[in-house]
């Protein structure tokens, strides 16, 4: 199957893990189209990624120029098989430092970057009936900490609008298959110096972006790891009773 | 294209489609008007009553709304397995085309028929399934103990389990054949029983009827599009008014053919109320919506013999040992495509519950899961069989009017010969399949709402039937029928491959009498 998969779409291509990601993607064989807003990061990008990478300049929050980012890519390189919707901001404000638009700019970008782009993305995967999501998530929304308003909202709405894509999508469209990845915390410009190296979690995000098997839809994995559904008190006694054990799939780097 | 139009279709399933195709293939143009919406040509959406919302139904191509029941007295609503899109319930179907007996439609001394016989006997009928079975690439083995068939392609290979089967029903001195389906079997193959087919694999209304018709150029099709009432006057349509977003438009042509299913068809013309016709479109009999049938289904778990490893379902097996035995009507024995697992017992529990006296306390249905685990364990390898069982006219059972025609109301009663009939058929099962594990799943009458039939009957008296032989409303000149309204018995067949034959059968009496015209 993955040898079918040739064109992805990875936003934030410009820093962090979305470099991480174009570039380990590209290195498997994945034309990457790399979105960005600042043309000289995206080419620093195409540096370490090589001739498979193609930067273009647009920022997700601008949800016109997303459309037509996308419609030039089905036109002059090929159908998106995949879209990872890694752009995010974290601005780290106090409630008192934002402004209700300032939040919202936050939340544009961060949700409606995810939006803007599965939504073009879509309108190719429905006409050729296959394709992959892969949004990258996080937890920030569980449990939201000081000076992270607009970041735990948007991610946290960013998870239910997976969620919600997937109720419209999965019973008709079982070959457009999307799934939720949490890469933990990462020694990004955005995440903690003692966090995960984000090479590694490339990797990670890689392997699972070419996997297509039409299970994966809905499956949310942290770091490496499928993060299984909860089950109810019924069900968790009767798998037991019938010998049935949670099985949950890990990522190869 | 824009019209002026030969031909209005309304309605796109087996019959709306296939007749669709005909008509353009004879030279006419045609102009399909649907009320679901085109959809996307890769879905692979099932048939469910799990989505409830109207609109998100609408999408999927599915009813959008429940059917108001009220059955032998009792009220209920539930979402019956009915499409409503392009292809209407065809594209969810399990493509099982099997061709009826003679005696399901004529009348002899020796099987005498309960209304005398239909007006267009078997051998009229015959041609035109067999020019179906064509049209929609029917695979299947025949039938050793029916009627002659042309065009049936050789069936595909079976499966261990299927083989087990076969080899064990042969030896009981039983008669299986490779049930009769509609399903191409094109490379990757899905074989998608209860979903739509992403391919043009399996045939249905969409991929044997409206797509070719397109094809040709002389049809066009309106889909999101409402018909709400049938206007006229003088023994002739002259319009059918439709619902659009949101606006009312009135759409002309020479001919109508109304296609909307057996339970909307009747709906439609039962709310065209107007001076002249106070009781509706083509209803001077009173006869527009009566004698409403369903199929009834006895469906059991039927194991393999011997250690037989448990695969894929296939829908392979059917039989019809125990079509008609002692003057009674039974119908034949099919295989559902299903094995015993979790999800479908469950799924058929969860529809139990909700046409029973509990369906209002919705907190018990969870309880559900308890008994559908069991029963897979209980259950596990074997392959779930159907016996479809012949239902009868009765005036009645009856689609009643109602104010909206997106809303389906009916009235049913189960007759007390059908409970004894019912019973007749499950000994009757039972003693065919002697020496084989076998287990009927329900003791519960089962109503097959996907098979309903009947409303709109055919028949040469104006006083008691709608439609004449040539499925032409008695009281209107240019209103053709052919859904499986006009069905005078329900068989002992599933009804695609009859609908899809009379289809044909009607497309090419309306080329015919548009052709002699000055």
């Amino acid at each position: 199957m993955t040898d079918a998969l040739k064109i992805a779409v990875v936003t934030g291509a410009g820093s962090g893990l979305g470099r991480g990601l174009a570039v380990e993607l590209a290195r498997r064989g994945v034309k990457v189209v790399g979105f960005g807003r600042r043309q000289a990061a995206l080419q620093e990008t195409g540096g370490l990624a090589g001739v498979n990478f193609v930067p273009t300049v647009v920022d997700v929050a601008n949800f016109d120029a997303v459309t037509t980012a996308f419609d030039g890519i089905e036109k002059t390189i090929g159908a998106v098989d995949i879209l990872i919707n890694n752009a995010a901001v974290y601005p780290q404000k106090d409630i008192f430092e934002e402004t209700a638009q300032s939040l919202m700019d936050t939340v544009a970008i961060n949700l409606g970057g995810t939006v803007a782009c599965s939504r073009a993305a879509l309108t190719g995967m429905v006409a050729r009936g296959r394709g992959r999501i892969i949004d990258v998530a996080s937890f920030a929304d569980i449990a939201p900490i000081p000076t992270s308003a607009a970041y735990a909202v948007s991610k946290g709405a960013q998870r239910i609008f997976s969620r919600a894509l997937h109720a419209d999508l999965a019973d008709r469209f079982p070959d457009i298959i999307l799934s939720t990845w949490l890469p933990g915390m990462l020694a990004t410009d955005m995440g903690l110096a003692e966090g995960l190296d984000p090479n590694l979690a490339a990797k990670w995000g890689a392997c699972l972006a070419l996997m297509s098997d039409r299970t994966l839809n809905g499956a949310v994995f942290e770091r490496d790891l499928e993060l299984l559904p909860p089950q109810s008190f019924k069900r968790r006694v009767v798998n037991r009773l019938l010998g049935r054990r949670p099985n949950p799939r890990r990522l190869t780097p | 294209m824009s019209g002026p139009w030969d031909v209005i279709v309304i309605g796109t399933g087996i019959g709306g489609g296939t007749i669709g195709r005909r008509l353009t293939e004879q030279g006419l143009s045609v102009l399909f008007v649907e009320k679901g919406p085109a959809g996307h040509r890769f879905e692979e959406t099932p048939i469910t009553g799990d989505i409830w919302q109207a609109h998100a139904r609408s999408l999927r191509g599915l009813s959008p709304r429940a059917v108001q029941a009220k059955i032998d007295g009792r009220e209920s609503r539930f979402f019956a397995p009915l499409g409503a899109g392009v292809g209407g319930s065809s594209v969810f179907y399990a493509a099982t085309l099997e061709q009826p007996e003679r005696h399901d439609l004529d009348d002899s001394k020796a099987r005498p028929h309960p209304t005398g016989g239909w007006p267009v006997g078997f051998d009229s009928m015959a041609p035109y399934f067999n020019q179906a079975r064509q049209t929609y690439q029917i695979h299947g083995s025949k039938d050793p103990l029916g009627e002659p068939v042309q065009n049936l392609a050789p069936p595909p290979a079976i499966a261990a389990m299927d083989a087990a089967l076969l080899a064990s029903l042969h030896a009981r001195g039983l008669h299986p054949y490779h049930a009769h389906t509609a399903i191409a079997r094109l490379p990757d193959c899905l074989n998608c029983v209860g979903h739509k087919c992403p391919k043009k694999c399996k045939m249905d209304g969409r991929s044997a009827g409206v797509e070719p018709a397109l094809a040709t150029g002389r049809a066009e099709i309106m889909t999101d599009t409402t018909v709400i009432r049938v206007l006229g006057e003088d023994g002739q349509v002259t319009g059918v008014q439709a619902r659009q977003n949101g606006m009312i438009i009135t759409l002309t042509a020479q001919y109508y053919v109304l296609a909307a299913g057996a339970l909307a068809s009747p709906n439609l013309l039962l709310a065209s109320t107007s001076a002249a016709w106070p009781n509706g479109a083509a209803n001077s009999s009173g006869m527009v919506g009566r004698n409403l049938m369903f199929h009834l289904n006895e469906i059991f778990a039927l194991w393999p013999k011997g250690r037989i490893k448990m695969q894929e379902p296939s829908k392979a097996i059917a039989l019809r040992d125990v079509y008609y035995q002692n003057q009674t009507r039974f119908g034949m024995v099919q295989a559902m495509g299903i094995t015993a697992r979790y999800g479908e017992v469950l799924h058929y529990l969860n529809q139990m519950f909700d046409r029973s006296r509990f369906a209002k306390t919705a907190m018990l249905r969870p309880l559900l899961r308890l008994p559908a685990m069991l029963a897979e364990r209980l259950l596990g390898g074997a392959q779930i069989f159907v016996g479809i069982l012949e239902d009868l006219p009765y005036e009645h059972n009856r689609v009643v009017a109602t104010d909206d025609p997106d809303d389906i109301r009916f009235e049913y009663q189960l007759a007390p010969e059908l409970h004894s009939r019912r019973r007749g058929f499950r000994r009757a099962i039972r003693r065919a399949l002697r020496g084989h594990r076998m287990m009927f799943l329900h003791q519960q009458a089962e109503l097959n709402f996907g098979h309903p039939c009947g409303t709109l009957r055919l028949g040469s008296d104006p006083h008691n039937s709608v439609l004449n032989a040539d499925c032409r409303a008695h009281d209107l000149d240019n209103l053709f029928v052919v859904d499986s309204s006009f069905f005078p018995t329900s068989m002992g067949v599933n009804p695609s491959l009859t609908i899809a034959a009379n289809a044909l059968r009607i497309g090419n009496h309306i080329a015919k009498i548009t052709k002699e015209k000055p």
